[in-house]
């Protein structure tokens, strides 16, 4: 990122960067619980045992914490294109307000209608109604992950837009502009990578209960489910979904692949480095520990294959901060291959009904959760930094795109209020989360005491 | 197409206003109606279940307006840059303090929440009117399609144009006063409303064991006898509320200041409908409840749904904008949806009766 501290495009960045990170950390897990809480009520449905119930009751109460987080952190989302970034609105807002308008009227509604009748619901509507509720919220979240990833990749990718008289974009066709095919790539990888996150928080939870000694039945099917779905998930998303993101981003972002991996010269059998530090001033990564030939195989296919190099494109069409963008990208992957090894040991240990009295895998599962969450985050840093210098890449630049009515100290402003707003608002998410944890999933709890009352019905 | 785009866009800034304005409305006297946490707690219940329901309308709203006007978000959300800030802090606290506040029975917490959902409610209703000041006052665009201007000033009658103006804060506190005003009267219509809603608890339970003794001629004596009772008690509440609307006002309001006389003297005028109003809401319950004794409870929620959206939303439109009546045309609106609403239960309930006796003599 450009860090000159005068440029009014650097503070709207760091803005929407800070936001939208914090926003993501909710999401991530809606979207990964999701899945859980279909499968145990299936599995409730099917057994008719009361401890899949308990785990779905305890779950969507998480769940319901999350998605009022992610809600009410996701409308300044929406906002900051008009407000920080109006010329990018001027210029596309007839393409992407397309799909972050479905995602309201559509995904959104689905979702925010079905929570509550996942969490307050399950008496009123009996278990098989309950289950398709599961299933609608499930469908919501992943819903509005594909609009949201739709936006993002006709920012990576543009397709299916055309120029209008006044050179602002639209809409050409619909459905090319919904099928792209980044969308479809970087949905499955990020669907993948929330699933993750959710596994180790399954898995964390029943690591913590074990530990203590509390909830036994339960820990048990939180340790069952979080490792098991936790290896399938890690190694989905390395393969196929991580490969196959890396092969389009060589396919249409090569100089983008090239920053990603440090590659200043290009050339055949190029490889990957392992460790290695990138030099801007000298053009080179210092100190690399490459696997010769790895690169030109994983995004071309074959070991010959040429990998282009940056020193094959102009500097301004570089992603304008690559020391970020390559750590970002490389620590992402470490992460994810520890993820692997991690729960692959764990899901052995489980398999051999041995989980329980390890405890040093137990604490390792306990303390595991926040990682995910942090290469989540990484693996949109790699996605954006690599996007630079381009708002909607070859198209428009970022820096035609931010508001130019907005001064510096406006924006600084309402970034100061944002970082104040959000530690209030993680205080009481981690205070309010903390409880329910706590409180466990085997304990009744009280009756929700608000209800629609037949005054509020009647009158309007 | 553009003209077709435009009505939608405005339907759901209309649906969204009177749906939140009603919160906020509530939200303002919140602390000066309620006194106990209990009635506090009630207040938050009628807005709570709901509050995210309307809140869609305005995300839906602003996800239209950037796919189909996106010239016009760029302009006016960089425009009013601090004051779209400010209101969306306000969403967000107001959201928080409806989530988090009801999560742990505790006073000191509870009471906290309600001072945040207070402040934040107060300052929305000011700022949305200060926006729609603004916007009734047109902004300086440029030749790029931009526009800056300071977000407050001097507050002379000819000083600096400004966001926050002498102009604009005055349209922003009529609309603070009007929102207020509504929150109050929908406040004692509720409680107008508990006898209706005694004699449809008992209409119902006498028609639905009626129905058990298969005797439809008691029914319908018991229909008319209940319909004659609510309509009675919603006449003399309704009379009670005329007369003493000003003193009920007052009551409400507790303390007397400038903005409180404001109030007083358009909560009075809309007390005049809330009367007709009342007496309709009251049979419409009545006969909501003696059909749902009669198992016809689908039939009640899309006959209501359809009045109060159809009839009443659009009548609304019409009577406070096309008409130009304003407040008193959204009162208008509303009435005219509880008296439709009667009608076709009633009608509904008349036609029902012989096809009961068949079905009654069949078995």
């Amino acid at each position: 990122m450009n860090s000159n501290l005068s440029d009014p495009a650097f503070w709207s960045r760091f803005q929407f960067a800070f936001t939208i990170v914090y926003h993501y950390l909710f999401p991530q897990l809606t979207m990964g619980l999701g899945g859980f809480l279909v499968y145990w009520k299936w599995r409730a449905l099917r057994s008719g045992d009361e401890k899949y119930n308990q785990a779905v009751r305890f779950w969507a109460k998480i769940f319901g914490l999350n998605f009022a987080v992610g809600v009410v952190t996701g409308i300044p989302m929406e906002f900051q294109f008009g407000t920080n970034w109006s010329e990018f609105s001027r210029h596309a807002g007839g393409v992407i307000g397309q799909t972050l308008a479905m995602e309201g009227m559509f995904a959104f509604f689905l979702e925010s209608a079905f929570v509550g009748a996942l969490i307050w619901g399950e008496k009123r509507l009996g278990p098989r109604y309950h289950f398709l509720a599961a299933i609608a919220v499930a469908v919501g979240s992943w819903l509005s992950g594909y609009f949201i990833l739709v936006t993002n990749a006709f920012m990576q990718h543009p397709v299916g837009y055309q120029v209008g008289g006044d050179g602002s974009l639209g809409i050409a066709s619909l459905s090319t502009y919904l099928l792209n095919p980044w969308a479809w790539i970087q949905f499955a990888h990020n669907q993948m990578a929330a699933l993750v996150t959710g596994s180790f928080v399954v898995a964390a939870v029943g690591a913590f209960y074990a530990l203590r000694g509390l909830h036994s039945t339960q820990a048990k099917l939180y340790l069952r489910a979080g490792t098991f779905a936790g290896l399938i998930a890690s190694f989905l998303v390395a393969f196929p979904t991580g490969d196959q993101q890396a092969k389009i981003v060589g396919r249409h972002q090569a100089v983008t692949l090239a920053a990603m991996e440090g590659k200043f010269k290009g050339g055949p059998m190029a490889g990957v480095a392992m460790i290695g530090q990138p030099n801007i001033a000298a053009k080179r990564l210092d100190n690399p520990i490459e696997v010769p030939g790895a690169l030109s195989f994983l995004a071309y296919g074959t070991f010959e294959s040429y990998v282009h190099g940056l020193d094959e494109y102009p500097e301004d069409t570089w992603p304008d901060n690559i020391e970020l963008l390559y750590y970002s990208f490389h620590l992402m992957i470490t992460l994810g291959s520890i993820f692997i090894a991690l729960m692959a040991v764990a899901t052995f240990q489980s398999w051999r009904g041995r989980l329980q009295s390890s405890n040093w895998l137990l604490w390792i599962l306990m303390l595991a959760f926040p990682f995910p969450y942090i290469a989540n985050t990484l693996g949109w840093m790699t996605a954006e930094l690599g996007r630079q210098p381009w708002l909607i890449y070859g198209l428009f630049r970022t820096s035609e795109g931010y508001s130019k009515v907005v001064s510096n100290g406006d924006t600084i402003f309402t970034l100061i209020g944002f970082i104040g707003l959000y530690f209030v608002l993680g205080l009481l998410f981690l205070y309010l989360t903390g409880r329910e944890i706590a409180h466990g999933p085997e304990k009744e709890t009280d009756e929700p005491q608000t209800t629609v009352s037949t005054l509020g019905e009647v009158t309007l | 197409m553009i003209t077709f785009w435009y009505c939608v866009v405005s339907f759901m800034l209309i649906v969204y206003i009177v749906l939140d304005g009603r919160n906020f409305g509530a939200g303002i006297i919140h602390w000066l109606v309620a006194k106990t946490p209990e009635e506090r707690r009630q207040v938050i219940a009628a807005i709570g279940p709901l509050w995210s329901w309307h809140e869609v309308w305005l995300v839906g709203f602003g996800g239209t307006v950037f796919a189909v006007f996106p010239k016009l978000l760029a302009s006016a959300f960089a425009g009013y840059y601090l004051a779209l800030f400010l209101i969306l802090w306000c969403l967000i606290l107001r959201g928080i303090s409806l989530e988090v506040g009801g999560h742990i029975n505790d006073r000191m917490w509870q009471g906290f929440w309600d001072f945040v959902f207070v402040i934040a409610n107060t300052l929305l209703a000011i700022l949305f009117g200060a926006a729609a000041g603004n916007m009734a006052r047109g902004v300086p665009l440029a030749s790029d399609g931009t526009f800056s201007m300071a977000f407050f000033t001097d507050f002379t009658p000819r000083g600096y144009v400004g966001l926050l103006d002498w102009y604009t804060v005055s349209v922003a506190l009529f609309a603070a006063v009007a929102l207020a005003a509504h929150g109050i009267v929908m406040l004692w219509l509720n409680i107008a409303l508990m006898v209706p809603i005694g004699i449809s608890q008992a209409a119902m339970a006498r028609v639905a064991s009626l129905l058990g003794q298969r005797d439809v001629d008691a029914m319908r004596h018991a229909v008319l006898i209940s319909l004659v009772a609510g309509g009675v008690a919603s006449i003399a509440v309704g009379a009670l509320l005329v007369l003493g609307s000003d003193s009920l006002v007052r009551l409400t309001l507790w303390s007397r200041s400038a903005t409180g006389d404001e109030v007083v003297e358009t909560a009075c005028g809309f007390f005049r409908f809330c009367a007709v109003t009342q007496l309709f809401s009251g049979l419409v319950i009545v006969m909501a409840s003696i059909l749902r004794g009669l198992r016809d409870a689908n039939a009640v929620l899309w006959l209501v749904m359809l009045c109060y959206w159809g009839v009443g939303l659009g009548g609304a439109v019409l009577f406070a904008f096309v008409l130009g009546l304003g407040g008193t045309g959204i009162w208008l609106g509303i009435t005219l949806a509880f008296a439709f609403a009667v009608v076709l239960l009633a009608v509904r309930f008349w036609r029902a009766i012989p096809r009961l006796r068949t079905s009654l003599a069949a078995e």
